[in-house]
């Protein structure tokens, strides 16, 4: 069967019941999703199919045959453009270990898409609520993916900027 | 309900490899049904939610053949007055179809990734949970007097919901659809945490068709459970505090990972009345 | 002085979000086998039989490693601090937890590795479990441990021990005993990346391990240890782990996954399972904490006494460490100088217990806060008020003795009075953190304050 990732198209050898999770990441070496917990429930193994946030994990690849898949390898631009949601992830410190980022990213990035426009907390919330970080209290990612949608974000303090030049 | 999973020395018996199943695609329900036959030695694999964590596991169900529903035609909601609702039916579809209980009870699941990719047919025939609840419509569907379309050795047939739930188990059936009337009044009230990917402690549904109050509670056991007793009560004229203090009549709560059967037994006859209450005042 | 305060870029922060950053399950090399381990069903047991030979002869098995293959199978890994050694890395005569690891198994495929976890054989005698660390003195509860249910190596005592000036003195003199028991429980660090490693050998002998661990030096340490090799024969190769939070300072899964890597001559990667981090893992501990204060009826607590039981697990792991800083604070923010503290490593047929963000000082941070406000409350005073009261103030000493040369009690409570919009009373909003004196200094405090510029408090007299 094929497969369309990242707007580049595979032949796929792994068998039927193989998981997305497991065709992008041990099959076509995609490593952006993570194997968090391997049954839905923390968010990390998150991808588009066809444009709309799905667990990577809990799908067959047989299931998706045909479908568009996007990585956080297709965000942003080459080669080392930053999409304004990672940007505006980086820039607001929405990431300390990293290991939630990608499945984050994806399902705000299909959230943004949806919404056309600006998002509030609420739909952030909702769009998010799947997905677990144990790092940073999820205010900075919620900021964030407001803040790329061109919404208003609540900032805590404002930043003071260093004395002098900066390394 | 069988012996507790144990997952630190797995019942070897069940251990499979996924990669040695054949797995049939059936492009229609004609083509299903037949692929599924008696179904003896055939793994139905709907959304998936339930049976891919098993794969990663090392706990594939031991079967030969997986039958994997996807591209069967099986995922229209269609109808006014009685929907039709297919058995591959996303729940994220019911809860974009507004109708009560079973619009809350999907909204309740999980997130809108797995609503999404989950299915009414897969939920239904959830085998219960080691150690939470699981099959968390079965109560919507049990208040809405709901009827089970499926195939199986020997033929095609519909059950009423009861004998649906209460046979479960005793031959290989492959659901095609559930038929529900519109209630003409429901609520649904459940007990859990506010937050995403809460499994339920318990969920009570009624629903009004017909001339009938139908009262169900999920969670209280493996499957869900038809509150009769209650709803005798509240045919004979009882408030919902009186109807409510009748929830143990039918139900013998037990323990497990999320509730002790104590909790469950000091909350259910208060979360029937506030269902009831719901009812009344919606 | 430049970078506090500023906003710089984290180093890692590009790579976190154009998902290039490489956490150990991203490191690909080619012939990486899989990794799973035998882990006991059963809480408590004596292991009668284990027979790995079928397992070791399936198609795609390398590797089987049992406590045979380890140079040094019982390791103390905090043996420097005075712990010594009481869990093998792969159990050989018994199991004291459920999913404690007995054998490990390197294949191919995830499959043919679980296939052979399955084909090896064991056979057990089950033991009663023991749970309920109250109980830790009945003379019938179950032992299982090597040292019984009490660890005993507290110096002389089978308990860490505070003493400090007359106790009995306070409890005599006291208006009101107010007394609390504080059942903080145990909680999984949940990392979002679970315990993983990879384990690759050189051609010349040497180990690189890709390690998901807080603790690089350390588990060096530990892995050089358990193989009985010189630290230069092996590479650690990490600092990008996906949360840790304390969970990931034992090393759980270096060891094991270099001696399959070792014994299969090929790269070996161990990725453990979520079902195995919940309940395998190492978790904060439960504890259990009495304490009674002898308390005057205008507020000051004159003396305390504790006892706090704290659950170890099957193993001591660092939980001797816990207790000991456990009991450096368990007076808290405030000066207390009559001091009676016990605290108990129990030992239990649960997973062992290790760090957690504040190892050893939130159990014991929960329980003073609480009760702290259990005294003002049984005394009718304000909560805050009692708390400045008592505050450490600068020439304060703590349990141990040390002297404060700048707490930060009076400042912050107050601080956070006002800003919760709380109303206290003249004589508390005029507090301040200098030294005591007046009504300040009753005479029950003289002895504990130290003279200025001390930064120890010699000897103070009083009991032992």
């Amino acid at each position: 069967m094929e497969l369309n990732v990242n707007g580049v198209t595979h032949a796929i050898a792994s068998p039927p019941l193989t998981s997305l999770l497991g065709v992008l990441r041990e099959e076509l070496n995609v490593l952006s999703p993570k194997a968090g917990c391997l049954q839905g429930a923390c968010g990390t193994c998150t991808v588009l199919v066809d444009g709309e946030a799905r667990r990577s994990c809990l799908m067959p690849v047989a299931a998706v045959e045909g479908a568009e898949i996007t990585t956080v390898e297709g965000l942003g631009t080459a080669p080392d453009g930053l999409a304004p949601l990672q940007e505006a992830f980086h820039s607001g410190y929405a990431a300390q270990c990293g290991f939630c980022t990608p499945g984050m990213l994806m399902a705000a990035h299909a959230l943004i898409q949806r919404a056309g426009g600006p998002v509030d907390r609420e739909q952030v919330i909702d769009a998010l609520s799947g997905h677990i970080c144990r790092c940073t209290g999820y205010v900075k990612i919620v900021d964030a993916v407001i803040a790329a949608s061109g919404g208003e974000t609540v900032v805590a303090q404002a930043p003071r900027e260093p004395e002098g030049a900066v390394a | 309900m069988r012996g507790r999973r144990d997952i630190i020395q797995p019942d070897k018996e069940r251990r499979v490899r996924a990669s040695d199943t054949e797995v049939l695609i059936p492009t229609s329900a004609a083509q299903a049904v037949e692929a599924f036959g008696d179904g003896r030695g055939v793994t139905v694999f709907a959304g998936g939610t339930i049976l891919m964590p098993e794969i990663a596991y090392g706990r594939y169900p031991a079967g030969g053949r997986t039958l994997m529903l996807e591209r069967a035609g099986l995922d229209e909601i269609s109808g006014d007055g009685t929907l039709k609702i297919g058995a591959m039916a996303r729940l994220s579809m019911l809860t974009a179809s507004g109708v009560e209980p079973l619009a809350s009870a999907a909204g309740n699941i999980a997130d809108i990734e797995i609503r999404a990719q989950a299915t009414v047919g897969g939920n239904l025939c959830a085998p219960p949970g080691a150690e939470s609840p699981r099959g968390d419509l079965q109560a919507a569907l049990l208040a809405m007097g709901a009827r089970v379309r499926s195939a199986g050795a020997g033929s095609e047939g519909v059950d009423s919901i009861d004998e649906f739930v209460a046979g479960a188990g005793a031959e290989p059936r492959l659901v095609l659809a559930i038929e529900v009337e519109r209630p003409r009044r429901a609520a649904f009230l459940s007990q859990r945490r506010p937050h995403a990917h809460s499994y339920a402690v318990m969920s009570v549904a009624c629903a009004e068709t017909g001339d009938a109050i139908r009262v169900a509670v999920g969670g209280a056991g493996p499957r869900a459970v038809r509150l009769t007793a209650v709803e005798r009560a509240l045919a004979d004229g009882s408030a919902p505090t009186q109807a409510g203090a009748k929830a143990l009549d039918d139900v013998e709560p037990q323990d497990d990972a999320l509730a002790s059967a104590w909790y469950r037994r000091s909350v259910l006859p208060t979360l029937v009345t506030r269902a009831l209450e719901q009812l009344q005042g919606g | 002085m430049k970078a506090v305060g500023a906003r710089l870029p984290r180093y890692d922060g590009v790579a976190h979000v154009t998902g290039r950053s490489v956490f150990v399950d991203d490191v690909r090399i080619p012939g990486t086998l899989v990794a799973k381990a035998l882990r006991s069903p059963h809480h408590s047991a004596r292991i009668t039989r284990l027979d790995t030979s079928t397992a070791e002869r399936l198609r795609g098995v390398r590797a089987v490693v049992t406590y045979a293959d380890v140079p040094l199978n019982v390791y103390g890994h905090l043996e420097a601090l005075g712990i010594p050694a009481d869990e093998p890395l792969l159990a050989e005569d018994d199991v004291g937890y459920r999913g404690q690891p007995i054998a490990a198994v390197a294949a191919e495929d995830a499959d043919t590795a679980l296939e052979a976890v399955d084909a090896i054989e064991v056979e057990y005698e089950e033991r009663t479990p023991f749970f309920d660390m109250r109980k830790a003195l009945d003379p019938d509860a179950p032992k299982f441990h090597q040292w019984g249910l009490v660890y005993p190596h507290f110096g002389s005592y089978n308990h860490r021990r505070v003493r400090r000036g007359d106790v009995d003195w306070a409890f005599e003199k006291a208006d009101v005993i107010v007394s609390g028991v504080y059942r903080p429980q145990a909680i999984e660090q949940c990392p979002l990346e679970t315990q993983v490693a990879v384990a690759v050998p050189d051609p010349d002998g040497r180990l690189t391990i890709y390690s998901c661990t807080q603790a690089m030096y350390f588990s060096m340490g530990v892995v050089a240890a358990h193989l009985q090799v010189p630290l230069n024969r092996l590479k650690f190769v990490g600092g990008t782990v996906g949360g840790g939070f304390g969970g990931k300072v034992d090393s759980a899964s270096d060891t094991i996954c270099a001696l399959l890597a070792q014994k299969s001559r090929r790269p070996v990667k161990w990725r453990w399972t979520r079902e195995e981090e919940l309940l395998v893992s190492s978790t904060r501990a439960a504890w259990h904490v009495e304490i009674e204060d002898a308390v005057s009826g205008d507020g000051w607590i004159l003396g305390r006494r504790t006892l706090t039981l704290h659950d170890a697990g099957a193993y001591a792991r660092f939980s001797p460490y816990g207790v000991t800083k456990h009991a450096f604070h368990h007076t808290g923010a405030y000066t207390i100088p009559n001091l009676r503290f016990d605290g108990f490593v129990v030992f239990t047929n649960r997973s062992p217990t290790s760090a957690m963000r504040g190892y050893g000082v939130t159990s014991v941070s929960m329980a003073v806060e609480l009760h702290m406000t259990r005294v003002a409350d049984v005394l009718g005073m304000n909560p805050w008020e009692v708390r400045l009261k008592n505050a450490n103030r600068i020439g304060d000493t703590t349990a141990n003795r040390v002297v404060m040369q700048d707490p930060s009690t009076v400042p912050v409570t107050l601080a956070a009075a006002e800003r919760v919009g709380e109303q206290l009373g003249q004589e508390y909003v005029a507090m301040t953190r200098d030294r005591r004196s007046g009504d300040l200094l009753p005479a029950h405090l003289v002895a504990q304050q130290a003279p200025e510029g001390a930064h120890v408090l010699e000897d103070e007299g009083g009991a032992a």
